[in-house]
């Protein structure tokens, strides 16, 4: 069976053909002013917002380093295409955008509020938030625009091409209906190919199953924190529909039931920090811009037509996705991973799935119409992009931080063809540390001393001795730790004829 | 020792024992004490709408549909006479009330129920 990862990158099972652009209802905000570009300055010096020398940040949810210093000043007034989707643009913008949306939820330090206290103040105080408010519209715009250019939005219309077309969306993601139109039940049996194959196979698995969990913590230790700011207000009987819904994500107000406790405990089963935002610096870009999409779908509340439809769309997927994900798991772990979200997911989003398809997207369109029909399908259309994107994203990196030691090889062997650009920075033990991209593939030199490369959330870094290059890609996230009283590192660009 | 209730009917249909509640269920001419309570995850039966033939519940939370015949087995001992019902409880220490709430359980079927989209 092919899995629902994999087959939503190759999904193209439009049931109609393709037609021009249909207007949103929702439109990325204005272009960033200069006022805007200066809170963003403001807003990324924010003590809170700077990196510390951790590479793991444990027990404060307010500590969110943003990136290097200047990362703010960076000009943010021309959207990032589609092509630019893993630069460095991306990931700053994702980074802010992920503390602006989060800055309205109620995050608490573990160990009591005065482990935090100070950093609490300034995460929710009234600076912070008029900064945020002035960056969010300029950022949004500059990271999800590309999505109006990269979506095609088949024209469907009338509640019965709605239907034929979702029903076709889900089946070329290799979940397609049962014989009453219901969401099936799934197949635990099922071979785990793709990307869930891909980890179980690389050389470093667990590492690389974590770097997935990971992924999946950046939503997931909040879980329906999004779907909550669609909860209040009157429009109807899909307000109700969407709180039951809500009321499973939050196991019916049982703190041991809810998801995000279960998927702590699947965390902390294999060894993995479960405190919010922990492993910070190791949420991949495609991560950030995906999870930020719920979330500004529903800050904004124009959005809420195109995340009802991307809502069902993912819950329909989730429910055959969480058994190959509880199947890769074990596969990884054995028995020690405790993969009862995975089950409870697989279980759970048979009904989600069929729940929401009745009742939230054939609902919102009976009642609404073809006024908000292309909006639905965008929803569906923006998601299936944007899973496409982050699966490739993620098996990139695996590709790159399962082979250090031949990106080592590499750099070594393009170390002549380098441009003649060389940037050197001095690394002691504690200076800041903190992840990024690049947007052209460059080489890192170690000039003197040692350094670690952090490209996924590890206790065993690749080591970089004296006179090692190591070729960074593109786009691919990583973070240097000196691991000697001082290391010179001196990073240049690249050119490769070959990938 | 059991503990005994003495309901009015005509006020009261629910019973809170602890967190678990039971609820008035008509079945023609008499009526049962049933727990409200799905076996899927728990949701509220007395909010479930019968099905079109009448003998099963479909649960307002996923739609699982329970037989009638399955929540009466939950029920409690409980004879009536008139609006008064003598209700043995459990033996626990628990605080138990009488209350009235809505029970779209005992309405007639609803007619714009779907009987093919929910089926599981
Ligand atoms: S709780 Fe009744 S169907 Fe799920």
């Amino acid at each position: 069976m092919t899995t629902v990862t994999e087959a939503v990158a190759a999904s193209a099972a439009g049931l109609v053909p393709a037609g021009p652009v249909a207007p949103g209802l929702v439109t990325t905000s204005m272009a960033p002013t200069e006022a805007a570009a200066s809170a963003l300055a403001a807003y990324c010096s924010q003590r809170i917002f700077r990196p510390g020398p951790e590479v793991l940040i444990e027990g404060n949810p307010f500590r969110r380093p943003i990136g290097p210093p200047g990362a703010g000043d960076r000009d943010f007034s021309v959207p990032a295409t589609e092509a630019e989707f893993l630069g460095s643009g991306q990931l700053i913008a994702g980074r802010v955008l992920c503390n602006a949306y989060e800055s309205d939820m109620i995050l608490l330090p573990p160990a009591g509020l005065a482990s935090a206290k100070d950093d609490f103040e300034v995460f929710y105080g009234d600076e912070v938030r008029a900064l945020r408010d002035a960056v969010r519209p300029g950022l949004e715009r500059y990271a999800y625009s590309f999505l109006d250019d990269a979506v095609t939005v088949p024209p469907v219309r009338t509640l019965e091409e709605l239907q034929a077309y979702f029903l076709a969306e889900v089946g070329g993601a290799g979940a397609p209906a049962d014989a009453s139109g219901s969401n099936p039940a799934v197949d635990p049996a099922a071979e785990v190919t793709g990307t869930m194959r891909m980890i179980t196979e690389c050389r470093r698995p667990e590492e690389a199953a974590a770097l997935h969990l990971i992924q999946l913590a950046l939503d997931a230790l909040t879980e329906a924190s999004a779907m909550a700011r669609n909860l209040g207000g009157s429009y109807g009987v899909e307000q109700s529909e969407l709180f039951k819904i809500f009321n499973d994500e939050f196991g019916y107000g049982v703190y041991g039931a809810k998801h995000s406790t279960i998927f702590k405990e699947m965390l902390a089963s294999v060894g993995l920090r479960t405190d919010v935002h922990a492993y910070w610096n190791f949420y991949l870009t495609s991560s950030l811009v995906g999870v930020n999409y719920f979330n500004w779908l529903t800050e904004d509340h124009r959005g809420m037509f195109r995340y009802m439809a991307a809502v069902t769309y993912l819950e329909w997927l989730f429910a055959q996705g969480f058994a190959d994900t509880g199947a890769m798991l074990r596969a990884v772990y054995g028995d020690r991973v405790d993969a009862k979200y995975c089950d409870e997911h697989a279980h759970i989003d048979v009904h989600h799935g069929r729940m929401t398809y009745e009742n939230l997207l054939l609902g919102l369109a009976r009642t609404h119409g073809e006024l908000v029909i292309p909006e639905l399908v965008r929803g569906i259309e923006d998601t299936k992009l944007l899973l496409r994107l982050g699966d490739a994203d993620f098996r990139a990196q695996i590709d790159w931080a399962d082979a250090l030691d031949r990106h080592t090889e590499a750099g070594a062997a393009l170390a002549t063809s380098a441009a003649d650009d060389a940037a050197t920075s001095t690394l002691r033990p504690d200076s800041p540390f903190s992840t990024g991209v690049y947007d052209s593939d460059r080489l890192v030199e170690v000039t003197s001393g040692e350094a670690d490369v952090y490209a996924w959330a590890t206790d065993h870094p690749h080591r970089l001795g004296t006179g090692d290059v190591l070729l960074v890609p593109r786009g691919r996230l990583h973070g240097l730790k000196a691991a000697s009283p001082e290391a010179r590192v001196t990073v240049r660009t690249v050119e490769r004829t070959s990938r | 020792m059991a503990r005994v209730i003495v309901m009015d009917l005509s006020r009261h249909n629910t019973v809170m024992i602890g967190h678990d509640r039971y609820f008035v269920l008509h079945e023609g001419e008499r009526s049962v004490l049933v727990r409200d309570h799905c076996p899927h995850r728990g949701g509220p039966l007395s909010l479930a709408r019968r099905t079109p033939d009448g003998r099963r519940l479909s649960c307002p939370w996923h739609g699982t549909k329970v037989g009638v015949s399955a929540v009466k087995r939950s029920c409690l001992p409980m004879v009536r006479s008139g609006d008064e019902a003598v209700v043995v409880l459990p033996e626990t220490g628990v605080p138990v009330s009488v209350i009235h709430k809505e029970i779209l359980a005992n309405l007639p079927p609803d007619p714009t129920h779907d009987e093919g989209a929910e089926s599981r």
